[in-house]
């Protein structure tokens, strides 16, 4: 699902594989709704489980697959039973796919609701009870808009986006305000849907779709990370995106100017501060070995030699690599 | 004397099982657990009804302990109706699911947070269809108590699920509550269901089911055969057509088969949710 780990998977056989492997499984997991009243359970049948397969897909080859899918099996579970049945499941995530992509045409008048999703059927010519169907509504409008944002700017980054120039924080802003310009049009009711995001039972995917649009965007700045340093920049990331992202909500400058400067000052900051935390560990490691060899009490020679080259370290209140002065001195 | 009484009772035995094993997978010529012919079964559901009409609420409140009308409102609410749909009820003789679409559609308080075409509101029609005028009499008559009478919007139609008289895709929405289980072909109904549909339709059934749940399951056999038709004499006067109901239900179908023929009818993302462990189950389907 992450890019590294897909690029590392198949040996750097050129980004062009890696990205073929992402768009075609699902981006996302189905989400099987649990009982969350009482005595009520959901089962579905004739599967649910499968995007198309192939890259004859359409444009946008995102699902926005939220429907309610658990077993995918039928009673009389035949073999081309089930193949009918897979395919019309295919359609309607089609037909879903399509009227939310004509619904976002209205949302800038009708907000992130049921009637622009019902405007947007009528445009597709299909009936609006459709919209009666989409689990979670609202939800599944403003997931569909995040996912082809997602891919958008993954569609820009792999047709040559020039990055190599640029000093990695200033790739991470281009990213990052790139990604922001694709809301711009839905400005006036990005709120709303913000809030749709931070409802209980839409948290979940949202941040789903929040961790790999930021993991896209490490991944695009060249980050081969893997340890806890993963989680960390990425975290960071987020907040950088969030903060920016609600400071665009309010911000009445010509062509966003100021969330741009807005921007670039935040990812200072983070990149500084990572600065800071690199040096922070290093001196705790140092003051760490002090402790140790001075706590031992057989020491041999060379350990003599090393607790005076400490002390004379931390007298100068330094913590530099050119200690080698005082070395020699002790030496001599 | 003896041979005689263990002859008849092996005979009868034999010839039980053997009308079982026939009319295993035939809901057509079932009437409960009786067996009768295709042609009769319409009239004798006709007779179970006229019969039942005008206690029917409320002996579903007596039977359901009040909650089938949970279930109502819980069908209605997956439907979403809105402003200006053309929604077909059928076999919903006395209203309660139109009355219910009716109010979740003009409710001030849905206009108020929505903003809702009046335009839109004068083209809504909801359409109640029941083979039974009796029903469709305690239908209109429940209509008028509401001051809806005159209602342009309350349509009440006699007609057969099996031989619908509307236009093809001429319906947003098609619900049937308690109903299919009446009805001699359940494929011709649901063939009709889906003819009737526009596209982007939504077919949603109610009926009472299978449960599996053991212990549950128990209960609720005990319930339905002693309990049920006891309440149907003393409340309706009418212990027969509770003894059809009740048999009625373990010969429809269970809720992956009846899902199957829906699928098989050209829906699509036909779903089921079970209400109170399988008692209750709403399949709901999309004609694409």
């Amino acid at each position: 699902m992450y890019r590294t780990a897909a690029k590392r998977l198949l040996g750097g056989g050129g980004a062009f594989t890696a990205t073929r492997l992402l768009r075609f499984p699902k981006l996302r997991s189905t989400i099987i709704p649990s009982s969350y009243t009482s005595g009520l359970c959901t089962s579905s049948v004739g599967g649910n489980a499968e995007s198309p397969m192939g890259g004859n897909q359409s444009v946008n080859p995102n699902q926005s697959d939220h429907t309610a899918s658990s077993s995918s099996s039928t009673s009389t579970g035949e073999g081309p039973r089930r193949d009918e049945s897979r395919k019309p499941r295919a359609e309607f995530q089609e037909e879903q796919a399509r009227v939310l992509s004509a619904s976002l045409r209205h949302v800038p008048r009708l907000g992130w609701t049921e009637e622009a999703m019902m405007a947007g059927s009528r445009d597709v010519g299909v009936s609006p009870s459709i919209v009666g169907s989409f689990s979670r509504k609202e939800a599944a409008l403003v997931e569909f808009f995040m996912d082809e944002c997602l891919q958008l700017l993954m569609d820009k980054i792999d047709s040559g986006l020039d990055l190599q120039n640029l000093i990695p924080s200033a790739r991470i802003a281009k990213l990052i305000r790139i990604r922001l310009e694709m809301q711009v049009p839905y400005m006036s009711k990005w709120p709303q849907a913000l809030s749709i995001q931070a409802h209980p039972l839409n948290v979940a995917t949202s941040f789903k779709q929040r961790a790999m649009l930021v993991d896209e965007i490490w991944h695009a700045v060249g980050d081969g990370a893997s340890d806890l340093d993963w989680y960390v920049k990425r975290t960071i990331l987020g907040g950088v995106y969030s903060t920016t992202e609600i400071y665009m909500l309010t911000d009445d400058s010509l062509e966003h100017r100021d969330t741009w400067a807005f921007l670039d000052d935040r990812v200072k900051d983070a990149f500084d501060l990572k600065k800071s935390i690199q040096e922070v560990f290093c001196t705790r490691h140092r003051s760490w070995s002090w402790e140790i060899s001075s706590r031992t009490n057989e020491w041999s020679y060379a350990d003599d030699v090393q607790k005076k080259w400490w002390y004379y370290v931390l007298k100068d209140h330094t913590f530099r690599h050119d200690s080698a002065p005082f070395l020699h001195n002790i030496l001599s | 004397m003896a041979l005689r009484s263990v002859s008849r009772r092996l005979g009868s035995r034999i010839l039980n099982h053997r009308s079982f094993v026939a009319s295993l997978h035939s809901h057509a010529t079932s009437f409960g657990f009786q067996e009768v012919k295709e042609e009769d079964k319409s009239k004798l559901v006709g007779n179970v009804f006229t019969n039942v009409a005008s206690s029917y609420d409320i002996m579903n409140d007596v039977m359901s302990g009040g909650l089938h009308r949970l279930w109502k409102e819980r069908l209605v609410g997956k439907l979403s109706p809105f402003a200006g749909m053309k929604h077909l009820d059928v076999a919903g003789g006395t209203g309660d699911v139109a009355f219910r679409i009716y109010d979740a559609i003009y409710s001030v308080k849905r206009r108020a947070l929505q903003k809702v075409d009046e335009a839109s509101l004068e083209e809504t029609q909801i359409y109640v269809c029941d083979i039974n005028p009796n029903m469709l009499n305690v239908g209109k008559q429940r209509a008028a108590e509401r001051g809806l009478r005159d209602n342009k919007s309350l349509v009440w139609v006699e007609g057969n699920a099996e031989a619908l008289s509307f236009d093809d895709n001429s319906m947003d929405g098609y619900t049937i509550a308690f109903g299919i289980r009446n009805v001699t072909h359940i494929e011709k109904a649901l063939a009709e269901a889906y003819r009737v549909l526009k596209r982007g339709g939504r077919f949603l059934c109610l009926e009472l089911s299978h449960v599996d749940i053991p212990i549950f399951k128990n209960l609720y056999d005990l319930y339905s055969f002693q309990v049920i038709p006891h309440i149907g004499e003393l409340i309706a006067g009418d212990r027969e057509s509770y003894q059809y109901l009740v048999e009625s239900i373990r010969r429809f179908p269970p809720q992956e088969k009846f899902a199957s023929m829906i699928a098989d009818a050209g829906f699509e993302k036909v779903e089921y949710e079970n209400l109170v462990g399988g008692v209750v189950a709403i399949h709901s389907g999309i004609k694409l």
